[in-house]
């Protein structure tokens, strides 16, 4: 197929942990698919490989690449490995350790084994200068040019590279952090310099220096990985620009992403769930749990009404976030807006186990891609997740991935007979039930994170579930929770990719407002909203989107007087009856009271949106057919406990139409399974998606 | 009924979980820093018959105080509780533990029964009394420290006791914070009730019953599985509290553990200061509280804290002394003792299981309580508690800026402290040379420093480990003490640690936390490891010399030789004796 050179092809690029996944979008609403390994060491490579040959095999001139999309986990992994750049820090006299000494708490009660992560910047490159601001602005001691260039020639002399000022009360003046970063940018050219009142401008001092020492540690990251990319595509003949999706489900241009890396370290899951608030719209059910299950955590989601639901603030470690988000500790604080992403330990590769007191558990360990299950045979011989599915033949018991991968369903028997069925006296199908049900369960607790935590209940709403595993686990999920309808989107093995393909350019602005609902005067709302809109158009415009191709989207954080944390609703216009109203309405949904005390309108926040012209629009989307044997025939599946095993037919996915197909069924796809209860019907809808329902 | 183990996971990750929906509910709508920044408050889950079984990620000190909190509730309502019922309750003497700390209960029905009780427990800003904040060490009877509260109805069927609510409200310095802090445990409640009903539905309420009393059997069997392992005998271990403010006599804290061959344990408080003069008389369920905490910590991790380790535990505490005191006592201050009983427990456990206990650490979070009015008479309330630092471990160092482990607490960010009150903090940082030299080093300790910018103000300060260090165990060294100062202009004079005086605009108060204990001796810690401490300033040269027998050269470098030579004319290990060095 030749396609003509300067069209509008736009590619997305997803990578993972082990592969490598890329969408390629036409004009012409056809989407090909390709799936290469990744390569850890430069993921540029895989990306631009990956590329190259997809665009070769289609016969595609790389010139008519008119965008290239991206998700990276670049943020993530380099303060993983800790393999950022060699990060200062500059502070109001009296407050280097504000960065250490965090908020204090720890994760786990009655742990005397704990370990408190290092800071990002040790104790003897955070250096103090003098200076200080009142909290309400006024200058109690004006900054000390002198100190911050004895701050500087320190650090210089140990080799620093990337530099973080964060003062006192700097949220409510930023004089004396743009005095000391154009002293330290016009003395040491060298250093990459940012400061807290650029990246945010919100009050608490350890939330602001924390995000702000983020945001140094990877900005020659970031920037030595983008420019490879740039050049590596450059040298295949693909000269479009770069947009990297934000943590938020935003796309942010190469050359933003390079000044604020902090905005692109949750970066890898949002491509999936932007994807799913498209879908949701496109098949107009747009209350949704989206359900990612990979090998080694499950992430739940929530969308309403089309829209995922953001958080200001996350915490980024090592390991597992627990659903307990009152917690603060035991991770690198980022107070930057992010998908609300609620993530529990449980996913395929997860080892089950009998504890102490004769408890069956499930994760958070986990046995990778390598070992892997002990059905791959390469070395564990611990029970997992998929060797209980394998057991009971949720799972295809001689290959995976599309036959990529040989398995050995006797390893799996021999796994869980020994560690789960003997200690407890289980049968060999009731343990493998066991390892799925409690795994369901924690899976469960991430949804309920996202739902019933915020007096959301599920039942109202549609799963949509993708990864490798999501539709091997979902109905499940979905019986437990009372949820009536599962949906997995098509291509759901690379959905994160599709996902970018659907989104949108963005920039965000807020202001610290801090007033009274009822006193504030409508021209002091026109005032906020119009210096936040010009602040975002002006980054539009610069991205080449002018006025007629934007859109601004409004939201308003808002607390009872004296509260700690503020709801988010979003408003339109400048009407304070519409906002309040809205604040209400959901202060009822989540708390369960009415308060009568005054409404504090603490933030506005704008999200600057430049529409694209080729959106990827699900209702249109055809996908290139894929050469692969289709499947056929039965397999021995025990739904539930204490009940046989029964022949159930194996399908393509091709095979399901509109009209509903009672279960049980299989449904197999080249990287991806879903199974059909007895108890669900199964059909296609309009767009491709496979959906399940239940009577409930 | 046959316990199926899976049913039995998911109610217990679903109890935990409720638990913590109902914390996640206070810490985003209380309306004071101490609930909402600080974090001193705390959720559980309780049975039917009123048993704690599960808990949220909240104060550890808080929750084994429920069961005596519950059995005066229940003495006093058994037979009169009701759907729509909120009892509150605040009284030592009924089984809480300080005045500032309020209990609430709401009792959970189903199908016609009891099922369960929501509790919520908030360290409320003010609750009266002669000084602002509840909180002083210097009262001598619980009626100076503000308004009791026995076991009493708030909410009756649904229907809001607005007699109690006028008491309250014209009772306290701070009415909306008060009550705003009550309405965010009201909510919580509700979280919890909302929770509690959905997981009846889904199982049934009798099966919920019987696997909330399994989850108690289940806990009791993992405690003394354990303690059936340990070495059976009678540990003891002594550790003070500098004074209580009033006369300069030390008050001794002392424990003698019997470990017995059933997988239970006896513990003797005989032999501890009597009832003491000031407000730091820790009440029995506190005491119980203490005990029970500081046997979990070194426990399994997967142990949970709820009644059925509670009955593996056996504890003495003579009646009208410091650690079950009688009527009129004061217990404002408690928490201090509370601190102590942990420190002396810990001590006396580092005997039974040596490799699973940490020498001493800072000796519990300080508390700074600084009132008075703004230049408007509007009354300001600052209730400030710094935390904190971790002793070495038998495996690796302690840690600095954490939360007491027998706590959980957050700290009060400088940029909301100065937004909302007229104070400005001068300094908030490491203490260097504070921490007990080890093998495994001690935390450093912190150091905030307050200006006042109100024309006057009160000023109370509750600190401990002046006198006493924090111990040091296996030959490390003790932590360094605790320190206070008052600049007044360019004047600056060393206060007591424990003191309620009145300051006036530009006054500044300076106060350190003692460092924590190291374990091990200090001549086995790595020289590499002393020079990362010394470059990050966590410890001067002269410490490294004294303490480590580490020398160095130009620009940090190790210096080999010499610290060789040091090290060498210095074999014999220094005392192993560390501890109490007053």
């Amino acid at each position: 197929m030749a396609v003509a050179s300067g069209g509008k092809i736009r590619v997305a690029v997803d990578i993972g942990g082990t592969f490598t996944d890329i969408a390629l979008f036409l004009e012409s609403g056809v989407i090909h698919q390709s799936k290469v390994s990744s390569t850890p060491e430069d993921p540029s490579r895989a990306v631009v490989d990956g590329v190259g040959s997809l665009l070769a095999e289609l016969s595609i001139e790389p010139s008519a690449v008119a965008e290239v999309l991206h998700g990276t986990t670049v943020g993530s992994n380099t303060i993983l490995q800790r393999s950022g750049a060699k990060t200062g820090l500059i502070t109001t006299r009296g407050f280097r350790d504000v960065l250490e000494i965090g908020r204090i708490r720890m994760p786990d009660m009655f742990d005397l084994t704990w370990v408190k992560p290092q800071p990002l910047v040790p104790r003897r490159y955070r250096m103090e200068v003098t200076e200080r601001m009142a909290a309400d602005g006024t200058t109690v001691e004006p900054l000390s040019e002198a100190s911050v260039i004895a701050a500087g020639v320190a650090l210089v002399a140990e080799d620093i590279e990337a530099v973080a000022i964060a003062f006192i009360n700097s949220y409510r003046n930023p004089a004396h952090e743009l005095q000391a970063e154009a002293i330290l940018r016009a003395n040491f050219p060298q250093l990459l310099v940012t400061t807290s009142c650029a990246v945010l401008p919100e009050m608490k001092e350890y939330e602001r220096t924390s995000t702000t020492v983020v945001n140094a540690y990877l900005l020659s990251a970031m920037r030595t990985y983008l420019q490879k990319l740039e050049s590596g595509l450059r040298s295949i003949g693909v000269a479009a620009p770069i947009l990297v999706m934000t943590s938020n489900g935003g796309m942010l241009a190469a050359n933003v992403t390079c000044e604020k890396p902090v905005l692109v370290v949750a970066s890898g899951p949002a491509g999936g769930v932007i994807g799913a608030a498209r879908l949701s719209i496109a098949r107009d059910d747009r209350d949704v749990i989206v359900f990612d299950m990979g090998g080694t955590t499950a992430k739940a989601v929530i969308i309403e009404d089309g829209r995922p639901t953001m958080t200001s603030e996350y915490e980024f470690r090592d390991g597992i976030s627990t659903s307990s988000r009152f917690i603060k500790a035991g991770g690198y604080m980022l107070k930057v807006p992010a998908i609300d992403i609620a993530e529990v330990g449980a996913g395929g590769g997860s080892i089950a186990g009998i504890d102490k007191g004769g408890l069956l558990f499930v994760g958070p360990q986990s046995a990778g891609a390598v070992p892997g299950p002990a059905c791959y045979g390469l070395g564990n011989t611990k029970p997992t997740v998929t060797d209980a599915n394998v057991v009971l033949g949720f799972i295809n018991a001689t290959s995976l991935a599309g036959g990529n991968l040989n398995i050995d369903r006797k390893l799996s028997e021999t796994a869980i007979r020994t560690l789960v069925g003997d200690p407890l006296d289980l049968t060999l199908l009731d343990a493998a039930h066991g390892i799925r049900a409690v795994a369901n369960a924690a899976m469960a607790r991430a949804v309920r994170a996202v739902t019933v935590e915020r007096g959301r209940d599920p039942r109202d709403l549609t799963l949509m579930a993708f990864g490798g595993n999501g539709g091997v686990h979902a109905p499940d999920l979905a019986r437990q929770l009372g949820i009536p309808r599962v949906v997995v989107p098509p291509m759901s093995g690379i959905f994160s990719a599709l996902g970018m393909l659907a989104s949108d350019i963005e920039h965000t602005a807020l202001k610290t407002v801090s007033l009274y609902l009822d006193r504030m005067q409508v021209s002091d709302l026109k005032a906020i909203k119009s210096e936040l809109q010009q602040q975002v158009a002006g980054q539009l415009d610069g991205d080449g989107y002018q006025a007629e191709r934007t859109m601004f989207l409004w939201e308003a954080d808002l607390r009872h007087e004296g509260q700690a944390t503020e709801l988010t609703v979003p408003f339109e216009g400048e009407d304070f009856d519409q906002i309040r109203e809205r604040f209400i309405a959901e202060y009822f949904k989540t708390y369960g009271y009415r308060d009568a005390t005054p409404i504090e309108l603490m933030k506005v926040r704008v999200a600057g949106r430049g529409l694209r012209e080729n959106r990827l629009d699900f209702a249109a989307m055809k996908i290139a057919a894929r050469q692969g044997a289709s499947r056929s025939g039965t397999r021995d599946v025990s739904f539930a406990r204490g009940e046989a095993a029964v022949a159930v037919e194996i399908v393509d996915r091709g095979a399901v139409g509109m009209s509903p197909l009672q279960g049980p069924l299989i449904i197999e796809e080249f990287d991806a399974t879903i199974i059909v209860p007895p108890d669900a019907r199964v059909h296609k809808d309009a767009i491709g998606c496979i959906v399940l329902e239940f009577e409930v | 009924m046959k316990v199926d183990p899976i049913t039995f996971a998911v109610i217990k990750s679903g109890l935990d979980s409720i638990a913590d929906d109902m914390a996640y509910t206070v810490v985003r709508i209380a309306r004071s820093e101490i609930v909402k920044d600080v974090m001193d408050f705390s959720a559980a889950i309780c049975a039917g018959d009123g048993q704690m079984v599960a808990q949220a990620k909240t104060i550890a000190q808080h929750l084994g105080a429920i069961p005596e909190a519950m059995a005066s509730v229940l003495s006093k309502y058994e037979g009169d509780l009701h759907d729509g019922d909120v009892v509150i309750m605040n009284d030592p003497y009924h089984g809480g533990m300080h005045l500032p700390d309020i209990f609430m209960f709401v009792p959970i029905f189903h199908s016609g029964k009891r099922r369960a009780f929501a509790v919520v427990i908030c360290h409320h800003t003010d609750v009266g009394g002669r000084v602002p904040g509840s909180n002083a060490s210097d009262s001598t009877e619980i009626y100076q420290e503000g308004l009791r509260i026995p076991p009493l109805k708030l909410y009756d069927r649904g229907v809001l006791n607005t007699t109690l609510e006028a008491l309250i409200k014209i009772n306290v310095r701070v009415p909306d914070r008060v009550w705003g802090d009550l309405s965010a445990q009201f909510a919580a409640a509700q979280v919890g009730k909302r929770g509690l009903e959905k997981l009846m539905q889904r199982y049934g309420a009798d099966d919920v019953d019987a696997y909330m009393q399994e989850l108690l059997d289940y806990a009791e069997r993992l405690t003394r599985q354990e303690i059936k392992t340990w070495p059976k005998g009678t540990y003891s271990f002594i550790d003070y509290i500098d004074d209580d403010g009033f006369s300069d006599t030390s008050i001794p804290i002392k424990v003698a553990i019997t470990v017995n061959g059933d997988g239970t344990l006896l513990v003797d408080y005989t032999g501890s200061s009597p009832q003491v003069k000031g407000a730091l008389n820790s009440t029995l369920s506190f005491t119980h509280s203490l005990t029970y905490l500081s046997v979990r910590c070194v426990l399994a991790k997967d142990v949970p804290n709820n009644v059925g380790l509670f009955r593996c535990i056996t504890v003495k505490a003579p009646e009208a002394s410091v650690l079950n005191p009688v009527m009129p006592g004061p217990c404002a201050a408690r928490a201090l003792t509370g601190y102590r009983v942990f420190d002396t427990m810990l001590g006396a456990l580092a005997q039974i299981v040596p490799d699973k206990v940490p020498a001493a650490g800072e000796g519990g979070n300080s508390v700074i309580c600084i009132s008075g009015l703004r230049p408007n008479r509007q009354p300001f309330i600052i209730v400030d508690m710094i935390c904190g630092a971790w002793g070495g471990r038998p495996d690796k160092d302690g840690l600095e800026a954490v939360t007491n482990a027998s706590q959980n607490l957050s700290n009060m960010p400088v940029e909301v402290m100065e937004a909302e009150h007229p104070v400005r903090i001068e300094d908030y940082s490491f203490v260097p040379d504070s921490c007990g030299a080890g093998q495994y080093r001690g935390g450093v300790g912190i150091r905030r420093s307050y200006r006042i910018l109100a024309p006057e103000a009160l000023l109370q300060l509750r600190t401990d480990r002046v006198k006493f260090h924090p111990y040091g165990l296996n030959g490390g060294e003790p932590g360094g003490l605790s320190k206070n100062y008052i600049e007044i202009g360019n004047e600056r004079s060393a206060i007591p640690g424990k003191i309620t005086r009145n300051v006036t605009e530009g006054a500044l108060l300076i106060h350190e936390q003692a460092g924590a204990g190291g374990f091990g001796n200090p001549l086995l810690r790595d020289p590499s490891d002393v020079r990362e401490d010394f470059l990050d300033g966590k410890i001067t040269a002269e410490f490294a010399r004294k303490h480590y027998a580490v020398t160095f050269g130009p620009r940090g470098v190790l210096d080999a030789k010499g610290t060789a030579a040091l090290r060498s004319a210095r074999n014999a290990p220094p005392s192993p004796e560390g501890r109490h060095g007053a």
